[in-house]
């Protein structure tokens, strides 16, 4: 039986990974939503943010939480140039397509993150790194609560700048009709670049986020992209508060499993979860009919 | 005169070309052991053929419009049955991997019935949810399967040219069946889906049914291509479940040129070629961060190709092929003008 300073520990572990996953599975649903376009490749932007937080971490000496922010726009820049070079050029066409280009992006991701960086597992020192909360018998490491709370304002922040801006605005009307967004004087194209490095950008926080609570190495990104995925499956393609939800309850579940059954249970509980869904619900938990 | 000759058969219908060009193929890779007999040759050549069951199958099934991103689930328990029935029953091998193939049917049945109905992206997530939550099983159940510390499989025919020649009348009668079923009724229902499934559906043609054939041939030929690869590496463990050995297939259909026949065939051999050969100039490149370069460049160059090709020549390899064939023909009809 789990005890409850076990069961406390347990759930903020888990809501620290999933904040995680719930800035992934944020970026994923409004690449989704508004290009329509699925990149499993997303979780390597991730995995290079983290890189690029710790190149900066290392070489210049920026405190870790800084690093997020320049590892934003350094992974946003990135995604710009992938979008152009890549995505445009198979976006409408076959879906299956975009699957392929995304397997080609992983490989070329990975492979470069090891020619630069090397294979060996890194980790970003946050100068916090002994600092935790005593909650009765469970302590917690105060940088879970800083993910947390930097998720937090990220989200805040995203939403803003959905609701209230123009550019979101624009966002919104070329996720619901983009042929007449673009008649009613838009440019989705740039819309499109817009919202990839935006997607980019949440992931690069992902990954020094990541990187500040786990080891990364550079194949770190395809599971927490296909777990993202689920999420967004699981809590509806295009609803963000549905991604966020999803992605907390996924990742307490996800530990839950972990000391319940036994850690190679990790990534196969989610999967069975979500193949049990989708043979309820073909469309998703939340998803509409004939999407 | 003699290229006359060959240039005549060109021109003539090209269904009886297509036969030609089949039947030269095959005849070359039986007598390619003629003239390249080493050892290394051979496991090269037998891992093309064992690839090209493989990579077909998974053809199969993303010619019926589903990409599988777990097609290593099937390999492996394909792999794993046949090497389990031999170790503890001591079934043939001959025998066990088409039981092998058979009970990756039946579990490909199963996942099919859920698979069917999903969407391109959906299935890739579940197909390649069901790879883990094998790998899970598989280690879970140990003191069954031997599978994390893994275990010498039974050899099935002496390694070497036995091995080949049975690899490569396997792939071709895989490659004939899967042709005759793309001639078919059900590869035109598998066609008509892969364009647009809600018109398919709306000319009377029963998607579901036909996704599942898909799923069912593809899965038995996946599995019949693990029990062959489980005795020819004469050892198995969990690590045949690695995402890697789902994208395989993929990387080979898509660069050679997807829902093809040929671009399988076409794909497993240049991949092969390239994993087998280009380690040999590992040495001569710089080692950064205490690893080889070597094998991490290649693997970058072919996500490179990957991409390209699906951007530029999304009908693969096999189509510029096809292009010179079309414009040989063409030009000689000009000279006869």
């Amino acid at each position: 039986m789990i005890d409850s300073s076990t069961l406390i520990l347990t759930i903020m572990w888990g809501a620290a990974i999933g904040c995680i996953y719930v800035l992934l599975a944020t970026g994923l649903n409004l690449i989704f939503g508004v290009m329509k376009l699925v990149n499993f490749a997303h979780g390597e932007l991730l995995m290079i943010g983290a890189y690029i937080g710790f190149t900066f971490v290392t070489a210049l000496g920026v405190n870790v939480y800084l690093a997020v922010l320049l590892s934003m726009g350094v992974v946003a820049l990135i995604g710009i140039g992938v979008e152009r070079l890549t995505f445009r050029r198979v976006l409408g066409a076959e879906k299956l397509n975009e699957i392929f280009v995304s397997l080609g992006l992983i490989l070329i991701f990975d492979n470069v993150a090891v020619l630069l960086w090397g294979d060996k597992s890194k980790r970003l020192i946050s100068p916090f790194e002994n600092l935790s909360l005593n909650l009765g018998e469970a302590s917690i490491r105060v940088d879970w609560l800083i993910a947390i709370l930097i998720v937090i304002i990220i989200l805040i922040a995203l939403l803003f700048l959905i609701k209230k801006t123009k550019i979101g605005m624009a966002m919104r009307a070329t996720s619901q009709r983009g042929q007449t967004s673009m008649l009613m004087g838009i440019n989705i194209e740039r819309i499109y670049v817009l919202t990839f490095a935006l997607g980019a950008a949440l992931a690069g926080a992902a990954g020094v986020l990541y990187g500040i609570i786990f080891p990364f190495d550079p194949y770190v990104g395809s599971l927490p992209t296909i777990k993202a995925f689920a999420i967004i499956i699981l809590g509806g393609l295009g609803s963000i508060p549905g991604a966020v939800i999803g992605g907390l309850l996924y990742g307490i579940a996800e530990q839950i499993a972990v000391i319940t059954l036994g850690s190679i249970w990790r990534d196969a509980v989610a999967f069975a979860v979500l193949i049990i869904v989708l043979v309820l619900r073909p469309e998703g938990l939340f998803g509409k009919r004939g999407e | 005169m003699f290229t006359k000759d060959i240039f005549s058969w060109m021109k003539q219908s090209t269904k009886s070309a297509k036969f030609y060009i089949f039947a030269a193929s095959a005849l070359f890779a039986f007598i390619i052991p003629l003239f390249f007999s080493d050892s290394l040759s051979i496991r090269v050549s037998t891992l093309m053929a064992l690839f090209t069951i493989y990579a077909s199958s998974w053809n199969l099934l993303a010619t019926s419009g589903q990409g599988s991103l777990g097609h290593a689930a099937f390999l492996g328990i394909g792999g794993f049955t046949s090497s389990l029935l031999a170790l503890n029953l001591d079934v043939p091998p001959i025998i066990g991997i088409f039981i092998g193939a058979l009970f990756s049917a039946v579990i490909g049945f199963l996942i099919g019935l859920t698979c069917v109905r999903l969407k391109a992206w959906f299935l890739g997530m579940v197909t390649f949810g069901f790879a883990v939550i094998t790998e899970t099983l598989v280690s879970h159940f140990d003191e069954f399967t031997h599978g994390v510390m893994g275990f010498r499989t039974a050899p099935l025919v002496p390694l070497g040219l036995p091995f080949y020649y049975l690899a490569l009348i396997i792939a071709i009668s895989c490659v004939i069946i899967i042709y005759y079923i793309m001639k078919s009724k059900i590869g035109l229902a598998f066609r008509a889906i892969h364009q647009n499934e809600s018109e398919a559906k709306m000319v009377g043609i029963n998607t579901a049914k036909y996704k599942l054939y898909a799923f069912v041939i593809s899965t038995f030929i996946a599995g019949l291509a693990g029990g062959l690869y489980a005795h020819f590496l004469r050892y198995i463990r969990v690590s045949i479940f690695t995402p890697a050995n789902s994208f395989e297939p993929l990387m080979m259909s898509v660069i050679g040129g997807l829902g093809t026949i040929e671009g399988p065939i076409i794909g497993s051999i240049m991949l092969v070629a390239i994993d087998s050969y280009l380690p040999n100039i590992d040495q001569l490149l710089p080692i950064v961060h205490g690893t080889f370069v070597g094998p991490y460049l290649r693997l970058l160059g072919l996500g490179i190709f990957l991409v390209i090709v699906v951007i530029f020549l999304p009908k693969g390899v096999s189509s510029l092929l096809r292009k010179t064939y079309k414009y040989l023909r063409s030009s000689l009809k000009e000279d006869k003008k």
